[in-house]
């Protein structure tokens, strides 16, 4: 292969990595993350109670009550964890702390756009992404609904009788209705997409670790590098990962 | 003195004769099997005709230990109407003991022992009704000392017992089905006055409507339940089930057969279901069907004053166990309706948005990525093969770069970047060249050399950025001779890895430094690379 030209003295590196994510943000993603996987467990015996292995879960009225309960603590857990994101948001994009970089924009429509023709072979390469690429806004936003579909009717699942005074009763059912279908939404929406841009089209464990490389800068956050750096990101796109 | 003699051995010889001839009858010896084993046989020495000389007497009684008076009057005409006189069994065959007169002796404390000492005899021919009997709520209160429990005469009466079933189908017979209730309420009568005002009680008792149910046809005949217990309770829903998922019973008036179904999938019945399953025994506050509808009192849902389609009637129901309820909240429960654009809408419309939603939101997305992950494959592909390579006529923002891209060695697959994220994300490599997002496996070494020329210009760490300077980077030639080249640091990272780890140093202070704009510079110098790497080989 190739040799290196200068050989005499040991090779210097400047290795440059970028924060992505907060101390704070990263909790909440853990945070997320482990209520979520609780609130599966313990919600998907409860959807599908006509299934024989969720009968034998919930076969006495102890474990009926006792899996309600750890639901109901894990779904206390996460609405804190809402309540604290959103307060927190607000506080900093207010104290001007925090750059609205989450937020949909008309450019997000155009890099779908830009997205779509590259998937049908219409593009060369993969438009070039700021911090939060198309990819990942959709599943900011997409979990940022549904977890507020999942919060909001398990609320009303939990009290029905005092939502009735000021809701009519058929909301019940269709809370019910819609909290167990948008569950299943929600885990399909994670296993299919989320997972799939982590962890097979490329492994990005940014969430927990906190940093990008340089590399992973350059290739996916282009517009972010150069806007950071004021260098060229020059990325070599194809499209092989983005 | 032989005359004398004579005379005597001819007296014992008529002694022995009258002796043999008052020996027992080849007759009573019959009895005695016929005893043993009874069958119908009105040929029997001792008729009926033999018991009824004296107990077709009205006014024959005996007296009891406690002074009662036991009737041991039998109605002829009463037992040759009964089942059993119509078919000419004998008194013998019940009352298997008294086939002598006089009687041998028979005592009790009082007239229910009476009955209580002469039901067993159901046993000799019934064995099968009479044990199921002994397992019966019945068969519990009289163990636990109740001796008005029912026993069989109670209900089937001693010598009036009516033919209940036909014989042929061993279904009950259209009287019988009106008897019942009426037998029942001998003890039950304040459940039967509830029965008589109820949906299924008027038509039966009224109407003789042969599709309603009697009494037995919940509680069961000879085993009853106890119908307090948790097992009757879960298991309620299943019993009304049975008629009322009978779709050719229910057409006749127009109920649905949906019952069931729609019950079991709401809250409630979801919660009883899995219990009459998995714990049959189990207590459950849980509202079965007559927690609602009412037990015996069970009204029609139209009924303008009980029926439950009347608001006010199903709140009172909710009520019982949620008190706080309000005037909204019995429209929480969809009223053994499914869904529909008239009915329910709310949940109906609910339901048609993920009906919608699953397909085209997440469906579009599977699409996406089964399409991104195919393209991914395709270029990755390409580039492992240059030469198969033809300029294909899709728009390019960057066509320079193509080249250099082609002549990119192999690309590892994704997992390969693993272990090197997962170990040491900060000292990752960043090769200029940009060509491949993944590493190749020759690659991984090759971090991109950024050497400032001067130590002073890189002070200033950038915002955001970490720069991570190792200590001896002075020494370095100018960057522009350092062209970097991916596989060149193989035996280096050892050394890079103690440095870097070192030398993390977060950076706060927000500086744009001209390191950048070197290395911008640098950058430029890459599309020389392909060049050079093929000089090399």
């Amino acid at each position: 292969m190739r040799t290196q030209p200068s050989t005499a003295t040991p090779e210097i590196h400047h290795e440059r990595t970028f924060r992505r994510f907060t101390l704070s943000q990263r909790l909440e993603h853990t945070v997320i993350f482990l209520s979520i996987a609780v609130l599966l467990i313990t919600g998907l015996p409860q959807k599908y109670r006509s299934a024989s292995w969720s009968q034998e879960l919930l076969s006495t009225p102890e474990r009926v009550h006792r899996i309600q309960d750890i639901h109901h603590i894990a779904a206390t857990v996460l609405t804190l964890e809402v309540l604290f994101h959103l307060v927190n948001a607000i506080v900093l994009l207010i104290r001007r702390k925090l750059p609205g970089h989450i937020f949909l924009t008309l450019q997000d429509i155009r890099d779908a756009g830009k997205m779509l023709r590259y998937l049908l072979f219409l593009r060369k390469d993969k438009p070039s992404f700021g911090k939060y690429n198309f990819e990942q806004k959709v599943t900011y936003w997409f979990l940022f609904i549904s977890i507020g579909i999942m919060v909001g009717t398990g609320f009303i699942l939990l009290f029905p009788v005092t939502l009735t005074r000021w809701l009519p009763g058929s909301v019940i059912p269709a809370a019910k209705m819609a909290h167990s279908t948008e569950a299943i939404v929600t885990a399909i929406f994670v296993v299919i997409w989320h997972f799939y841009h982590v962890h097979i089209e490329r492994l990005n464990l940014s969430i927990f670790t906190g940093r990008l490389s340089e590399q992973e800068m350059r290739t996916y956050h282009a517009d972010e590098f150069e806007h950071l750096t004021g260098e060229k990101a020059n990325r070599a796109e194809t499209g092989g990962n983005s | 003195m032989l005359l004398k003699k004579s005379l005597l051995l001819i007296g014992l010889g008529i002694f022995l004769l009258v002796i043999i001839a008052l020996a027992p009858s080849p007759a009573t010896a019959a009895l005695r099997e016929q005893q043993a084993t009874p069958t119908p046989n009105p040929k029997l020495s001792i008729g009926n005709d033999t018991c009824l000389e004296c107990h077709a007497e009205p006014g024959l009684t005996m007296k009891l230990e406690d002074g009662e008076e036991l009737n041991l009057y039998v109605d002829p005409q009463e037992y040759a109407s009964s089942i059993h006189g119509k078919s000419g069994y004998a008194c013998v065959q019940c009352h298997t003991s008294v086939g002598d007169y006089p009687h041998p002796l028979f005592t009790a404390a009082d007239r229910r022992d009476a009955s209580l000492k002469l039901y067993p005899a159901c046993y000799r021919c019934h064995s099968g009704e009479y044990e199921r009997s002994q397992d019966s709520v019945h068969a519990k209160a009289m163990a636990n000392g109740k001796r008005e429990a029912a026993v069989c005469t109670d209900c089937h009466t001693a010598h009036a017992v009516r033919q209940l079933t036909d014989a042929k189908t061993g279904q009950l017979l259209p009287d019988a089905r009106a008897w019942i209730p009426q037998t029942c309420a001998q003890c039950h009568n304040a459940i039967y006055q509830k029965y008589l005002t109820s949906v299924h009680g008027s038509a039966l008792m009224g109407e003789a409507n042969p599709d309603v149910p009697t009494c037995i046809d919940c509680h069961g005949v000879h085993n009853i339940a106890n119908p307090l217990a948790n097992a009757f309770r879960l298991n309620s829903p299943e019993l009304c089930a049975k008629c009322h998922t009978d779709p050719m019973r229910m057409a006749k008036y127009g109920i649905s057969t949906q019952v069931l179904t729609t019950y079991v999938a709401d809250f409630h019945g979801t919660t009883v279901n899995i219990f009459e399953k998995e714990s049959p025994d189990a207590p459950t506050n849980k509202p079965v069907c007559f927690d609602c509808h009412g037990v015996h009192d069970i009204a029609r849902t139209d009924d303008p004053q009980k029926g439950l389609i009347v608001k006010e009637n199903l709140l009172a129901r909710c009520k019982i166990c949620h008190p706080d309820a309000t005037a909204n909240f019995p429209t929480a429960w969809l009223s053994h309706y499914i869904p529909s654009a008239k009915q329910n809408s709310l949940v109906f419309y609910v339901g048609w948005f993920y009906k919608l939603l699953i397909p085209i939101v997440l469906g579009g997305m599977a699409l996406l990525i089964a399409m991104d992950f195919s393209r991914t494959m395709l270029n990755r592909y390409r580039k492992n093969r240059p030469a198969l390579i033809s300029p294909e006529g899709e728009e390019s923002n960057l066509p320079a770069e193509k080249t250099e891209l082609v002549t990119e060695p192999l690309v590892s697959p994704p997992v390969s970047e693993a272990p090197h994220l997962s170990h040491a994300p900060e000292t990752l490599p960043a090769p200029a060249v940009e060509g491949p997002s993944s590493p190749t496996p020759e690659a991984p070494p090759s971090p991109h050399v950024e050497v400032p020329n001067s130590p002073a210009q890189e002070a200033p760490p950038p915002s955001d950025i970490e720069a991570q300077l190792p200590s001896s980077e002075e020494a370095q030639p100018a960057p522009a001779d350092k062209v970097p080249l991916p596989s060149v640091e193989g035996p280096e990272p050892p050394n890079e890895e103690a440095t870097h780890t070192d030398a993390v140093a977060p950076a706060d202070t927000p500086v744009k430094n001209q390191a950048d704009a070197e290395s911008a510079d640098e950058i430029t110098t890459l599309p020389q690379l392909p060049d050079e790497e093929a000089a090399n080989e």
